[in-house]
């Protein structure tokens, strides 16, 4: 009985869970996202995944790119604050670098960002 | 190189630098594009088979929302953010990808007709080649058989011979100069021999010749000729053993200053005796 009602709880969290995504789901045909459609069902067809309706496809898709918006803007944070760090250390006085500074997104950066992801990476000692 | 890459994964990748531009930054390392693709590839595979996964679980072949929706939570991807997410953001649509057009074969210079496979030979297999790969025919260039080509042809080498003969004899030779400067001898004349009578050559016939010793030139008189350096070589070799003696016996060997003066004497590099190099003079 107790299990059961666990059940229920959990399928009853889901529905509330899921059911924003559900509606989002409706709209999704107006988005494109930045992966194409062809490419993620290159890859959900090579893990057996073969959805009909290609709004799944654009969900996960979307899913997708937000996961590695939010990695890379985690990334960039990390970017501007060393940055600015090694800045201010060096010269504060030019304060105008830092307005039109461009960023680039190194493995110095991505490697703490991916950290607090639970994802470790680690530089291979030589390439062969 | 770039040529083996994934079509799909190279797209990957175009989309990531698509997202970390709409983000703000200007470039990324090389290595960190490769990273977040093989993240994104992995990403995509893994949802497709948490979702196949739970799809199969239900009983169903086809999956649904709730299947992608529980692969999300499987794997820990937080999707409550996302309709903002679409909303805040105009994505960056790629362009579309042109059809790569397939290398175009170059036709190859057809060169007579191919053969046909003969009856015990499979269709299937590759044809013959063209004809003239294996088929060998020999060609005779046609003797040019034109008289007058013949004649220049005849009196060209002629001249070259005489001339190349003069030349030689000119080298080898004692010669008069045209001129009495002695500067240049641009114009060289063989010296004439004079012999004792010198109507004798006219009165005695020449043009019947019996005896071979008669010729004026023989092979008799080159061997005559050659002997001298045939001489000279042998002497090279004797002062190579004697030079050895020397070394052995610390005896000093003079040798004979006559013929040493022969070779000397002899100031024209076409006639000097060959000089062989000394390997064991140190």
């Amino acid at each position: 009985m107790d299990n059961e009602n666990s059940n229920e709880e959990l399928d009853n969290q889901q529905q509330t869970v899921g059911q924003p995504l559900t509606d989002f789901l409706l709209q999704l045909e107006d988005y494109t996202p930045t992966i194409p459609d062809a490419v993620t069902a290159h890859f959900l067809h090579s893990s057996g995944f073969e959805p009909k309706d290609p709004r799944l496809l654009r969900l996960i898709s979307i899913a997708a790119q937000k996961f590695i918006s939010d990695i890379a803007n985690d990334a960039l944070q990390h970017c501007k604050m060393r940055s600015s760090n090694t800045s201010s250390s060096h010269s504060s006085s030019k304060g105008k670098g830092s307005k039109d500074r461009r960023y680039c997104l190194t493995m110095e950066d991505l490697t703490p960002a991916l950290a607090e992801f639970g994802i470790t990476i680690k530089k291979p000692q030589y390439y062969v | 190189m770039e040529q083996q890459i994934n079509p799909y994964r190279k797209m990957l990748t175009t989309a990531i630098s698509g997202v970390l531009l709409e983000i703000g930054l200007d470039s990324a390392d090389r290595d960190v594009l490769e990273t977040l693709t093989e993240m994104l590839q992995a990403f995509i595979c893994e949802i497709g088979s948490m979702s196949r996964n739970y799809c199969e679980l239900n009983g169903r072949c086809e999956p649904v929302l709730a299947d992608v929706i529980l692969g999300f939570v499987e794997m820990g991807v937080d999707f409550s953010g996302l309709q903002q997410y679409v909303k805040n953001g105009k994505f960056m649509v790629l362009p579309t990808l042109q059809q790569q057009q397939p290398q175009k074969q170059m036709n190859m210079l057809q060169a007579g007709k191919k053969q046909p496979l003969p009856t015990h030979i499979f269709q299937h297999l590759p044809s013959f080649p063209d004809p003239h790969a294996y088929i060998r025919t020999p060609t005779h260039k046609q003797p040019v058989i034109d008289y007058e080509a013949i004649r220049e042809k005849f009196a060209i080498q002629k001249k070259d011979m005489e001339k190349a003969l003069t030349k030689f004899l000119c080298r080898t030779n004692p010669i008069h100069n045209l001129f009495d400067n002695e500067e240049a001898n641009i114009f060289p004349l063989i010296a004439c021999k004079p012999t004792f009578p010198p109507y004798l050559s006219a009165l005695l016939p020449q043009d019947q010749i019996f005896d071979v010793e008669d010729l004026e030139y023989t092979a008799k008189d080159q061997i005559q000729n050659q002997q001298p350096r045939k001489r000279l070589k042998s002497e090279c070799k004797i002062e190579k053993i004697q030079t050895d003696d020397e070394e052995e016996n610390g005896e000093v060997t003079m040798k004979s200053p006559e013929k040493e003066n022969l070779n000397w004497d002899i100031d024209n590099p076409y006639l000097a005796a060959t000089k062989l190099p000394l390997k064991g003079k140190v």
